[in-house]
C-alpha cells in the first residue's frame, strides 16, 4: 500500500537524476576540457577594482529580514490556497466565506506594509 | 522494499544532518545542513503518505524558513572562529531538553498502537483534499485564528524593523502643492551694519 503511490514519484526521480548528472557534468567537462593557466595577476583586483575574494560573511542590513518575514507570511497564505482550490467544489459558501475572511485579514496587512512603506527599498 | 531502504536513507542522512547541525563551527554551515534536515524530514513524509506536509516543508521550511535563518545569521555577524564556550555550562540545560523529548518518544512509541486506532487515516482519498474538506469548515475557528496571527507578526515584523523613511528624499506632490509663498517666504528690512538675529 504504501509503495503503490511512491510508483507516481518516479518521473520526479528520473528528473533529479538527470538534473545532478547534468549539473556535474557542467563542472566536469569545464574542469577537463578547459585550459588551466593559473596566474598571481588573474587573482588580482583589476586597476582600481576591490580586492575578487574576501570573507562572505558581511553584515547584511535588516531590511532584507524584514523582506523575508513578509515572504513567509504570503507563502503561508499560497500554502492555505493549495488545499482550499482542491476542494472548492465539495466545501459549499462557508468555506468559500472563509477563505476570502482570510484573505481579507491578510490583505489590511499587505495594505498596512504598503502604506508604511515597508515594501520600498529607499 | 523500495520504500523501507529509502526510510533508512532518509532517516540516516536526517540524524547525521542533524548533528551537524549542532557541531559545525560556521552558523552559515549549520543552517544549510539544516536545509538538507529539512529536505530529508520532507522525503520521510512523503514515504509515510502526507504527501502535502511533505510539499509544504520543503515550500515554506526550506523556501522560506531557512532563508530567514541565512538572514538572521548573516544579520548577527557571527564568525565561527570565536572560541567555543565549555560544554559544562550547557551540558545540564541540554540533557534536560533531550530527555524530555525520549520520554515523550518513548511514551508516544508506547501508545502508538491506541493513537493509531483513534486516527483513523483515511486511504481513499488524497490528504490534501482531506485537509481540505475539514480545514475552511469544520476548524474555521483555527483557520480564521491562524489568519490574525500572521496578521499580527506582519504588523510586528514591520514595527520592530521599519524606522520611518530613514532620511530618504521622497518627491510628495501634494506637500509642493500645498506650499505657499507666505508660510516659507519672509522678507526682512536689514538696517546697515545690524544684522538679523
Amino acid at each position: 500500500m504504501a509503495d503503490s503511490f511512491l510508483v507516481d514519484y518516479a518521473p520526479i526521480a528520473v528528473f533529479m537524476t538527470i538534473a545532478t548528472f547534468v549539473a556535474l557534468a557542467a563542472v566536469a567537462l569545464s574542469f577537463l576540457l578547459a585550459k588551466h593557466r593559473p596566474d598571481k595577476q588573474k587573482n588580482a583586483p583589476y586597476e582600481c577594482g576591490f580586492p575578487p575574494f574576501g570573507d562572505a560573511r558581511a553584515k547584511f542590513d535588516v531590511r532584507f529580514y524584514l523582506i523575508a518575514i513578509l515572504f513567509i507570511i504570503f507563502d503561508l497564505e499560497i500554502a492555505f490556497l493549495f488545499p482550499w482550490a482542491i476542494v472548492l467544489g465539495d466545501i459549499g459558501w462557508l468555506g468559500f466565506g472563509s477563505m476570502m475572511v482570510f484573505l481579507g485579514v491578510l490583505t489590511v496587512g499587505f495594505i498596512y506594509e504598503w502604506k508604511k512603506g515597508a515594501l520600498e527599498w529607499d | 522494499m523500495i520504500a523501507g531502504a529509502m526510510f533508512y536513507v532518509f532517516a540516516l542522512v536526517l540524524i547525521a544532518s542533524a548533528v551537524a547541525v549542532v557541531s559545525v563551527r560556521q552558523p552559515v554551515n549549520a543552517v544549510l545542513f539544516l536545509i538538507l534536515c529539512f529536505f530529508n524530514a520532507a522525503g520521510l513524509f512523503l514515504l509515510l503518505g502526507a504527501e502535502f506536509l511533505a510539499f509544504i516543508l520543503l515550500i515554506v521550511y526550506v523556501g522560506a524558513v531557512a532563508v530567514l535563518f541565512l538572514f538572521v545569521v548573516m544579520m548577527l555577524d557571527v564568525q565561527g572562529d570565536a572560541p567555543r564556550p565549555p560544554l559544562k555550562r550547557f551540558l545540564p540545560m541540554s540533557l534536560g531538553v533531550g530527555a524530555v523529548l525520549l520520554v515523550q518518544v518513548v511514551v508516544m512509541a508506547v501508545f502508538w498502537p491506541q493513537a493509531q486506532a483513534v486516527i483513523s487515516v483515511a486511504t481513499d482519498i488524497e490528504n490534501t483534499k482531506a485537509l481540505g474538506r475539514v480545514l475552511y469548515t469544520d476548524f474555521i475557528y483555527p483557520f480564521q485564528v491562524s489568519g490574525l496571527v500572521l496578521l499580527t507578526a506582519m504588523i510586528g515584523a514591520i514595527a520592530l524593523t521599519q524606522r520611518g523613511s530613514r532620511g530618504t528624499k521622497r518627491q510628495n506632490v501634494q506637500a509642493q502643492l500645498d506650499r505657499r509663498a507666505e508660510d516659507v517666504v519672509s522678507l526682512h528690512h536689514v538696517e546697515s551694519g545690524k544684522g538679523i538675529l
